[in-house]
């Protein structure tokens, strides 16, 4: 039996070295083409200590302000959104020992849609802090969710798991159809709200950044010490208790947890699906069940995924956008059914 | 460690679902290495009890001590480090290797923000070793035997090092090979570790080759607590199980075994409690011929005697078993005259005289005339021919001459055992 910590050690290194990569990449290309090695001058100049190693005079300033002001708050933010929806899909799909579960299935997405929406149509303020109405209304509007459906289905302070995902199904119904009546009603902003659930990073700027990295790292790194306990509430809460685990507690704990870190995300990105569901799953193939393994990989991953997806979001068709949730699906889809079919293992 | 300490104790213990009361005013103290079955129907509270003890249901009313300490009073990991529970089924969520699942059982020890120590690697080798799962340490749970399961979810329980394990009908689903298995690998623990165990057991018999003391729910109380020769009888069973059985004696272990009755011919109908009938039947012993119709008799409420049986014999180890009274003699003596008039006293004092297929020769041949006097007596005398008497004559005629004078003279004739308990009804 090799160690967990060495292991996880090994996977993230090899993860974090094809993310780099991969942002080198994905920052040299866009309308004006600037070549890999300027790209990661540039991008290696903002690192303190290296800065003064290495010439930069070759480069123009107005490629430096390309990566620096566009591409890279773009790049870092699809990173950071891809950890959390990622990492929350992890914690979903192991608290509800279940391979449907992803990080919207207590109704994250239809709230942060709704309250969007309401953003979107209602709001005419400027926001706050550099972060528009529309995500601060879309945060709101997924929290409240989470926290009702949480409330509903709290039964004698125990939180049953069918009964959660049935009332996040139903509310999830209902604030979709609400948001469906709001867009018939101001059709003028039908456009404007599509655009906002089908998920993309097009506003991205280091100001949207500064406030998600943080959070998600905080979150996503408090949620790391549970993962023996996720590990263990898999086999029923009756067993988790007998080995040792509050496993009501826990479960409160991650439930809050990743449901938080799915609105954050999502109230920053739009809803972009298909990451939060099969990043875990893809995973769980590579490395297997161990969530002190799968959690931070995962992550990791979800990052290099989301990365990738809006990447070709903005490439493909240039110069036109495609919303990343799209492009996540179209391509990750066939690419997950590949490796299901592949996979002997029984994953599940 | 010092011995016959409590380690273990209930006071006062109950529990209502939804208003039901499940367990009702359960009071016990379980010994520091103690084996301890509890027994009893399906909806006695068995498994609430043991959820109750691991905490995985709160709510109770009463107090539960481990180790001298109120259970209200301990962590979650406090108690997983005092008790140790094997589940009858664990269906883990996700595809876990082997190695995993049993380092599970070591979470009450590894704090969340450290990693797995080496001497939680230590612990978790050397339980899979006990249970002989190290050589698939690397495998699959979901893709073991369910006996090789049990043996994974074992080894988890054993991980946790704790002084006491709860077993929730380990082994019920399992062949019976894993059954033993599983029974001398606890009764190992009882006996080389000093673990105390306590244990929820389908199977009865299983319960009492292990088990140091009995313990008896019904309906939500203890029916009987003690030792299984003072607890385990056919009245106690019949009263909790509401199933009539044989109590019977492993002669190779010594221990009780209880066998269930199939037999249709038998009237159950009155209460079976031992000397509830007033009819009073000497059984002619011997070679233990006499053995089932003494615990057919015995267990039907007869009032029933034995003799003249050699000390050493099955049947007088039946009748003492089942305390009939019954006449002795030396092992392998032919029957004294003292012998022989303490046996004329018992056949005085009855109504009836049966003689099963004893083997008669010249060392007995004086019990055969006992039942002949009977017949002088007028009692009645009931002869089970279910062996020809040619055969077990080791007299040289004698025996035949006389068993046939015996039945001449009025003697009833049954076939088997259940014709005489049939015949007496």
């Amino acid at each position: 039996m090799m160690g967990t910590g060495k292991r996880t050690i090994k996977y993230i290194l090899v993860l974090l070295a094809v993310l780099v990569l991969l942002i080198i990449v994905s920052a040299s290309i866009g309308a004006a083409r600037i070549s890999l090695k300027d790209t990661a001058l540039i991008i290696s100049s903002f690192i303190p200590g290296i800065k003064n190693l290495i010439s930069t005079g070759s480069i123009t300033d107005q490629d430096t302000v390309i990566i620096s002001q566009i591409r890279l708050p773009r790049i870092f933010l699809s990173i950071f959104v891809g950890i959390a929806l990622a990492g929350s899909g992890v914690i979903f799909q192991g608290l509800f020992r279940n391979p449907m579960a992803d990080p919207f299935v207590i109704g994250v997405s239809a709230g942060a849609a709704f309250g969007a929406t309401i953003g979107l149509v209602f709001v005419r303020g400027a926001g706050l802090l550099g972060i528009s109405a529309t995500t601060i209304s879309a945060l709101f509007g997924a929290i409240a969710t989470t926290f009702l459906v949480y409330y509903i289905a709290r039964i004698r302070g125990k939180v049953s798991v069918v009964t959660l995902l049935l009332s996040g199904i139903a509310l999830s119904a209902m604030l979709s159809a609400m948001t469906y009546l709001i867009m018939l009603l101001r059709v003028q902003d039908m456009a404007k709200i599509v655009f906002w659930v089908m998920g993309s990073f097009t506003s991205a700027s280091w100001d949207n950044f500064i406030i998600l990295a943080p959070v998600v790292t905080v979150l996503v790194s408090v949620s790391a010490f549970f993962m023996r306990d996720l590990n263990i509430l898999s086999l029923g809460d009756e067993r988790a208790i007998q080995l040792g685990v509050q496993a009501e507690r826990v479960k409160k704990i991650l439930l809050v947890m990743a449901s938080l870190i799915a609105a954050v995300a999502v109230s920053m990105s739009g809803i972009i699906g298909f990451v939060g569901l099969v990043t875990p799953h893809i995973l769980r193939m590579m490395v297997g069940p161990d969530h002190k393994i799968l959690y931070p990989t995962s992550a990791v991953a979800g990052g290099i995924v989301l990365l990738l997806s809006d990447t070709l979001a903005r490439t493909m068709l240039m110069p036109r956008e495609i919303p990343v949730g799209i492009i996540t699906s179209i391509i990750g889809v066939p690419f997950f059914l590949y490796l299901l079919l592949k996979s002997k293992r029984n994953v599940f | 460690m010092k011995k016959n300490k409590n380690i273990l104790s209930a006071r006062n213990l109950s529990f209502s679902y939804n208003q039901e009361k499940v367990l009702d005013d359960i009071n016990f103290d379980v010994e520091e290495g103690s084996f301890i079955s509890i027994l009893g129907p399906n909806g006695a509270g068995k498994s609430t009890l043991v959820n109750l003890i691991s905490r995985v249901i709160d709510g109770y009313r009463g107090k539960i001590q481990i180790g001298g300490r109120d259970v209200r009073n301990l962590s979650s990991r406090e108690i997983a480090r005092i008790v140790g529970v094997v589940p009858q089924y664990t269906n883990p969520g996700f595809n876990f290797t082997v190695a995993e699942m049993v380092m599970m059982g070591r979470h009450a020890y590894i704090s969340r923000f450290e990693l797995e120590k080496k001497e939680d690697f230590d612990k978790v080798n050397e339980v899979m070793e006990k249970v002989k799962i190290l050589s698939f340490a690397e495998r699959k749970f979901n893709e073991l035997s369910g006996g090789e399961k049990q043996r994974v979810i074992v080894a988890q329980a054993l991980a946790q090092d704790s002084p006491v394990l709860l077993l929730d009908e380990p082994t019920s689903h399992l062949d019976i090979n894993f059954q033993i298995e599983f029974m001398n690998l606890f009764m190992d623990l009882n006996q080389k570790e000093d673990k105390t165990i306590i244990g929820i057991f389908h199977d009865i018999n299983l319960a009492l080759q292990s088990s140091s003391k009995i313990m008896l729910l019904k309906e939500g109380r203890i029916f009987g607590f003690g030792g299984a020769e003072d607890i385990l009888n056919r009245v106690n069973i019949k009263n909790v199980f509401g199933s009539d059985v044989f109590v019977g004696r492993n002669p190779v272990t010594g221990k009780l075994y209880i066998s269930p009755n199939f037999n249709p011919e038998i009237d159950w109908g009155i209460s079976g409690k031992p000397g509830s009938r007033d009819l009073r039947i000497h059984v002619i012993g011997g070679g233990g011929a006499a053995s089932p119709i003494i615990s057919l008799l015995y267990n039907n409420g007869y009032k029933v005697s034995c003799g003249v049986v050699n000390t050493l014999d099955t049947d007088t180890d039946t009748a003492r078993m089942l305390e009939v009274p019954y006449v002795a003699e030396a092992p392998f003596s032919p029957v004294s005259i003292s012998s022989q008039k303490k046996n004329l006293q018992f056949i005085k004092a009855s109504d009836i005289v049966i003689l099963p297929g004893v083997e008669f020769g010249s060392g007995n041949f004086s019990n055969l005339v006992s039942v002949k006097k009977a017949l002088d007596l007028n009692k009645k005398v009931v002869v089970i021919d279910e062996k020809n008497i040619e055969d077990r004559d080791h007299t040289g005629g004698k025996a035949v001459k006389l068993y046939r004078e015996i039945i001449r003279q009025g003697a009833v004739v049954a076939k088997t055992a259940n014709q005489v308990l049939k015949y007496l009804s």
